[in-house]
């Protein structure tokens, strides 16, 4: 309050400064009619902020865009594991920014996993998969009832080769909004 | 000379001039048996399971030979008896109880049984079929011939469908069977049903059944979404089975001849999974996966209530399967590690502590998944590898608790091992170079054939028998 209320004390200053400066110079010739330069200012200046309004509305978009892509982004695991990898844990991080500055938004968490090893075995290890990321959400704080788990085992692989590869993508949990999606708010940007 | 007490197989095997006929037809096993000391054994890698030795102790058994002499038929009969035949002499082959000799183009010896010509042949047994048209119907005389003894030792008319009704194969499915069990004594399984689900067309995965023969493959389900994990009711009526069809993965139950389909709600938070029926018909077993927790659960379907815990943990516990009586369980958990599932056993009621069956070794590792416990004797089926090896299907004696396990498959990956009713084949899914399929293997012989190749089916689930010939009228 107090900053904002002497940036605005300084910015007066300036333009009485300003002002008083133009005062010393000849005046300007008398013309009859609008003043045309006066008329393309103000559009070019409408123009501007309209320009600028686009931009603003195009950064806003882009963000809310970043936004609920942080929310779908994948995580990935380690050959039968549930535990989530250090390069998950900014993933996840990004997610528990918008879920708390996004209080609508809810969450479905789809585990996967690779074809090695038995189906219904397979099943149970997505299943811990998509809890241990709950966990991991409950555990900075978001309400439980927000997350939604559910486990595909083996049946939905992304990548249908028979190699490390392929295996890496199918280990992961996937995510789905279920509600909210259309209150999501860009962690950070309120002001 | 060869009058008297009749004896079984040992009788013939003598009177056969000893085994050396019948090594053709046994083939070689190995039984499998865990090493006293794990240490010396742990240096072995990669094979299944680790601290084994393969002792080559190779079972001989005596396969007496059967001939099928080609059915005739009467009253406009002979249109259907080749079909009769053909049906019945696959199914024979089929149950590996037999060396066949069923490509015999004429009968010998024209009208009469030639035992004599027979027993040059090398046959023990001669079967014999007339169909006989009945009005629009058809009616099979089948004999079975003791070539031994020289004389008939089983005499039946079967009436059969219609030959373009569903149930004509299934109907001559169940007279074979009864074949097996006037030679045998013991059931057969040709009468019977293999579910498992696999993608459609469409890349949904879907329910389908396959007759034990590989014929009649149809799918039962049509949901858009993904489904598996089927189980057969006792009755063989019924199926449960998982469905995301409702949105949520739900339990689900199907009665097969309407194909109508209720979802079980538990009124539970949690994903429920690999439902499987108790003897009794009238409960369900599955698991739940519930937060970091998971446990076996019942839920009584008749009367659609009563959610019961068996167990729980945080840990999974699941693939439940009951013994035939219903008292013990087998089932698949990962409590002594996420990355070394084992297979246990426990008393149906909760409370009782549960025994190893698959051959664990602390520190050694193993993956053992998918238990399925045979219809007669403490035997389990499951599937499994040691540290980065192959999958492979293994039986393990219950009260052995791991110390005693048959290695039935050694090529490919080998999975999800389902019991047939006779309580002798196993289904499972098999991996080979050129593509999945689903496999038969006969745990005595170790003979594997296809039931189904170039498809990728998932955890199959053999039926009980579904059809019984109805009192047949015999003849001797």
């Amino acid at each position: 309050m107090l900053h904002r209320g002497l940036i605005i004390s300084v910015v007066a200053a300036g333009l009485f400064v300003a002002s008083c400066g133009q005062e010393e110079l000849p005046p300007p010739p008398v013309e009859e009619g609008p003043n045309q330069d006066s008329i393309d200012a103000a559009r070019r200046a409408a123009e501007e902020a309209a320009r600028r309004a686009a931009e603003e509305e195009a950064r806003r978009a882009a963000a809310l865009e970043a936004a609920r892509e942080a929310l779908t982004a994948m995580v990935f695991f380690d050959f039968d594991m549930a535990e989530i990898r250090s390069d998950a844990e900014g993933v996840l991080q990004r997610k528990v920014d918008v879920l708390r500055a996004s209080p609508a938004v809810q969450l479905r968490i789809e585990g996967h996993a690779d074809e090695r090893g038995s189906s219904e075995y397979n099943l149970a290890l997505g299943s811990r998969r998509a809890e241990a990321v709950r966990q991991f959400f409950v555990n900075a704080g978001l309400a439980q009832s927000r997350f939604d788990v559910r486990s595909y085992g083996e049946e939905q692989p992304r990548e249908m080769g028979s190699n490390e590869q392929s295996w890496a993508q199918n280990r992961r949990d996937e995510f789905v909004i279920t509600a909210g999606g259309n209150q999501i708010q860009v962690p950070g940007g309120g002001q | 000379m060869r009058k008297g007490v009749r004896t079984a197989n040992q009788v013939r095997q003598v009177s056969r001039g000893g085994p050396g006929r019948a090594l053709g037809g046994a083939t070689a096993l190995l039984l499998i048996l865990l090493s006293a000391t794990a240490g010396r054994a742990a240096a072995q890698v990669d094979t299944i399971p680790g601290a084994v030795r393969h002792l080559g102790v190779v079972y001989e058994s005596y396969v007496p030979t059967l001939a099928i002499s080609p059915f005739t038929g009467r009253f406009g009969g002979l249109t259907v008896a080749p079909r009769v035949e053909a049906v019945i002499a696959r199914d024979l082959r089929y149950s590996d109880r037999f060396e066949m000799m069923d490509s015999i183009p004429l009968a010998p010896g024209g009208g009469g049984v030639d035992y004599g010509l027979w027993d040059q042949f090398g046959a023990d047994w001669l079967v014999t079929g007339q169909v006989e048209g009945l009005g629009n119907r058809f009616v099979l005389v089948l004999e079975l011939h003791d070539v031994v003894f020289s004389e008939v030792k089983e005499r039946a008319r079967f009436s059969l469908p219609r030959p373009d009704a569903e149930d004509f194969r299934m109907a001559i499915h169940a007279i074979s069977d009864d074949v097996v069990r006037w030679i045998t004594g013991e059931p057969g399984m040709a009468a019977s049903r293999i579910c498992f689900s696999m993608e459609s067309a469409a890349g949904s995965q879907e329910l389908y059944v396959v007759d034990s023969d590989g014929e009649n493959l149809r799918r039962l389900t049509n949901f858009n979404s993904l489904t598996m994990s089927c189980s057969w009711s006792p009755d063989g009526s019924r199926l449960a089975f998982l469905s995301f069809a409702s949105g949520d993965p739900a339990i689900h139950e199907m009665e097969i001849a309407t194909r109508q389909t209720r979802v079980l709600d538990f009124n539970r938070t949690g994903q429920p999974m690999t439902p499987v029926y108790h003897p009794n018909g009238e409960e369900i077993i599955f698991s739940l996966a519930d937060g970091a927790e998971s446990g076996l659960f019942s839920w009584r379907v008749r009367e659609d209530c009563c959610l019961w815990r068996l167990t729980a943990g945080r840990w999974n516990d699941l693939s439940p399967s009951f013994s035939p009586d219903g008292r013990r369980l087998a089932f698949n958990s990962n409590r002594l590690g996420v990355a070394i599932p084992q297979i246990y056993v426990m008393p149906a009621e909760s409370g009782g502590r549960p025994d190893l069956v698959s051959p664990y070794l602390y520190g050694q590792g193993g993956y053992y998944t998918s238990p399925d416990w045979a219809p007669s004797g403490d035997r389990v089926a499951f599937h499994g590898r040691y540290r980065r090896g192959s999958y492979h299907i293994l039986i393990a004696d219950v009260a052995a608790q791991g110390q005693r396990l048959l290695q039935l498959t050694y090529e490919g990956n080998n999975e999800d091992p389902s019991w047939a009713p006779d309580g002798r084949h196993l289904v499972f899914v098999g991996e080979r170079d050129w593509g999945f399929g689903l496999f038969v293997v006969d745990t005595v012989s170790g003979r594997i054939r296809p039931v189904l190749s170039g498809v990728r089916p998932r955890v199959p689930d053999w039926s009980p028998n579904l059809a019984s010939t109805e009192a047949p009228t015999r003849e001797n």
